[in-house]
């Protein structure tokens, strides 16, 4: 049959059975709009949890010395050069970079002008050295090593640091909104070998400033993060540990190599520090599920929406054999019956299909303007809650196609079936 | 034109008992002829025209419709043979209600090859048929006689030689139907093959051959002489 006179055929019965073909595209819609909605509901919370709160690369793997173990007494445990230079020799491993505490306490006092107010504080200071290689792209001000003694250390602060900064600290002490580029620049006071809280190990105090050069996902979030050598060489003028390393990040060529990674780590006596990993995927997994749930909910009413659709089509069809039976006494064969049920079928699907996703997008449209001038501010809430991927949106589209097919199939079968000498007779 | 041999027809009744309707029935209708069916209810005649024009296939024989055998047919290659090979006219018209009498008469271009002229050509059908002016009317707004006149229309669309017509004037008084057998009549003189079921002693009378369908078979009613120096093929 050609694809004209099928246009016209369908055109012409849709516009009969103008209520019914509403109702049933209505159905199609209430499904697909309601997953493409969870769908790009989950997707989005999903991102967030993925990039904002716990933003973890699939390439990275943290390897730590073990705490109490076997390996330790063998001499396995510890993370000196050898073993570093072990790792970085494991079979998929691109990069292995070096982290080393700043083994000593540390404090910063700051009294001073404050991007705009005046700060008077005290605290203790963690830090840590890493190598320049793992925190390239976030540096913004200079190179990223050690300048020497009396020199600004250069320091890189956690990018969630700033959002909890900004959302819960500042603002109960009415202090100023910061990004990372306002920061960069800022000096403060650093005092090494000295604390608040404990009796220093003794040694002299060494004071230094550390200078903000950027923010990092990769930065440790209660601390400075530091040039490696930097924090060597402070371990080391204080007389402690300078030779065996915190911690030390492989960076896989590819992230289906990652769980082999871990089992050799693991087979050298060494741990992996996946906290923040297991946490990402423990909050993943439950949006997961809970999108599941929705998703499939979703799926049964578009299930509902095929069975309707089949109930429609099967009191027009039974309604219509008259006319079926007609257009096979004048030249249709079973096989043009049946596409013209199904052609039917399919621009209702096509039109709920499009109409649900539509509805879903403006629903997320809706929702994210309420929720950014409704709901307060609170630490990583995203600018949208969603996210629709294309193949969500086309998915919508060909899913509502997909249940009226469905749905079609035997009205389509019983409608090829008219006997027409039987409609036709009388 | 029609060559039919030996056609069996059987219906299974409700209650599982088969009910044969056609038994061993034989017809041959010259190119050109205009014949009338004739006999009681549920004699078999709707039957047979049905499975004349290709609606049916559930039958043992041969039939020949314009040198197309139907047995062995493909249910594509049969739905062609009727869009090109018959036109089908029934008793209660079957137009369909929602469409104007022209595009009515375009339903048999839906389902044939594209063609430029299929408006022209509808257009033309319902000028043969007298229904020029009232083309973009709705059925509903059509005489029962007009109806029919559409319905005819929509039967030659697709250039038929044959017309199959069940009780055409049955549904129509008797001024009606008598207009209606003109248009036959006219049709025939200008070279339709016509094969009418019909009860009306009017339009059996315009025919040229009568048969009579009895316990399954066909049998000449009244043969008109000129026949044999008409029909010939
Ligand atoms: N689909 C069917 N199933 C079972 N029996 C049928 C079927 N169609 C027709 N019959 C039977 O076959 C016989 C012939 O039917 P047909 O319609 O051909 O008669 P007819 O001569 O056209 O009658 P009428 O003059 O009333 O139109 C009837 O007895 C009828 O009951
Ligand atoms: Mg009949």
């Amino acid at each position: 049959m050609r694809l004209d006179a099928l246009s016209r055929l369908v055109r012409l019965s849709l516009a009969r059975e103008r209520k019914g073909a509403f109702f049933s595209a209505f159905g199609v819609a209430m499904g697909v709009g309601a997953l493409v909605f969870f769908l790009g509901l989950g997707l989005g919370v999903g991102r967030v949890i993925r990039e904002k709160i716990f933003p973890t690369d699939a390439r990275l793997v943290d390897v730590v010395p073990s705490a109490v173990s076997l390996g330790s007494l063998l001499g396995g445990g510890k993370l000196d050069a050898a073993t570093v230079e072990r790792l970085a020799a494991l079979p998929g491993v691109e990069a292995a970079w070096r982290k080393m505490n700043v083994r000593v306490p540390a404090v910063s006092r700051y009294d001073g002008a404050f991007f705009g107010t005046r700060l008077r504080m005290g605290m203790e200071v963690l830090a840590v050295g890493v190598e320049p290689g793992l925190v390239k792209d976030d540096v913004k001000l200079g190179e990223f090593r050690d300048m020497g003694e009396g020199q600004p250390i250069p320091a890189l602060v956690s990018t969630r640091l700033l959002e909890l900064y900004n959302k819960t600290f500042a603002p109960a002490r009415k202090l100023p909104q910061l990004s990372a580029n306002m920061i960069v620049g800022f000096v403060m006071p650093v005092e090494f070998n000295r604390s608040y809280v404990a009796a220093s190990s003794g040694g002299p105090t060494r004071s230094a400033q550390a200078q903000v050069v950027g923010a990092s996902d990769r930065a440790m979030l209660a601390g400075l993060t530091i040039p490696l050598e930097t924090a060597v060489r402070i371990n080391r003028e204080a007389g402690v540990d300078a030779d065996t390393f915190t911690g030390v990040t492989l960076v896989a060529k590819d992230p289906s190599q990652v769980p082999a990674l871990i089992d050799a780590v693991k087979g050298m006596g060494l741990e992996i520090d996946d906290q923040e990993r297991r946490m990402a995927e423990n909050t993943g997994a439950a949006v997961a599920l809970v999108t599941s749930a929705l998703a499939l909910l979703s799926i049964l009413i578009c299930i509902l929406a095929a069975v309707n659709i089949a109930h429609a089509l099967s009191a027009s069809v039974r309604a219509r054999a008259k006319e079926i039976g007609v257009m096979q006494a004048v030249g249709a064969s079973r096989a043009d019956v049946r596409g013209i049920v199904l052609a039917e079928a399919a621009v209702v699907g096509l039109a709920g299909g499009a109409a649900g996703t539509a509805a879903a997008l403006l629903l997320a449209f809706g929702v994210n303007r309420l929720a950014s001038t409704y709901l307060p501010s609170f630490p990583f809430k995203p600018d949208s809650f969603f996210s629709f991927p294309w193949p969500v949106v086309l998915g919508g589209v060909v899913l509502g196609l997909f249940a009226a097919l469905a749905g079609a199939y035997f009205p389509a079968r019983r409608a090829a079936a008219t006997d027409p000498a039987r409609t036709l007779a009388g | 034109m029609i060559r039919a041999r030996d056609i069996v027809k059987e219906y299974v009744d409700g209650d599982g008992t088969k009910v044969r309707v056609l038994d061993g029935m034989s017809l041959d209708v010259q190119d050109g002829d205009f014949v009338a069916v004739v006999g009681p209810s549920g004699s078999g005649k709707s039957t047979l025209l049905h499975l004349l024009g290709g609606l049916d296939v559930h039958y043992q024989g041969e039939v020949e419709v314009g040198g197309v055998k139907l047995r062995g047919l493909d249910d594509k290659a049969l739905a062609r043979f009727r869009n090109t090979h018959v036109g089908f006219v029934f008793q209660s018209f079957h137009l369909i209600p929602n469409l104007s009498a022209l595009e009515n008469v375009l339903l048999p271009s839906h389902f044939g090859p594209a063609r430029e002229d299929a408006r022209k050509r509808a257009e033309a059908m319902l000028e043969r048929v007298g229904l020029g002016a009232k083309k973009d009317r709705a059925p509903v707004r059509l005489s029962g006689g007009e109806r029919q006149r559409v319905a005819i229309a929509r039967a030659l669309f697709g250039g038929p030689r044959l017309l199959l017509c069940d009780e055409p004037t049955g549904n129509l008084d008797a001024a009606t139907g008598d207009g209606v057998i003109q248009l036959f009549k006219e049709l025939h003189r200008e070279g339709l093959t016509v094969l009418a079921v019909t009860h009306e002693e009017r339009m059996s009378a315009a025919a040229r051959r009568v048969l009579r369908l009895k316990e399954g078979r066909l049998v000449e009613e009244r043969a008109d002489l000129h026949l044999a120096t008409r029909g010939a093929p």
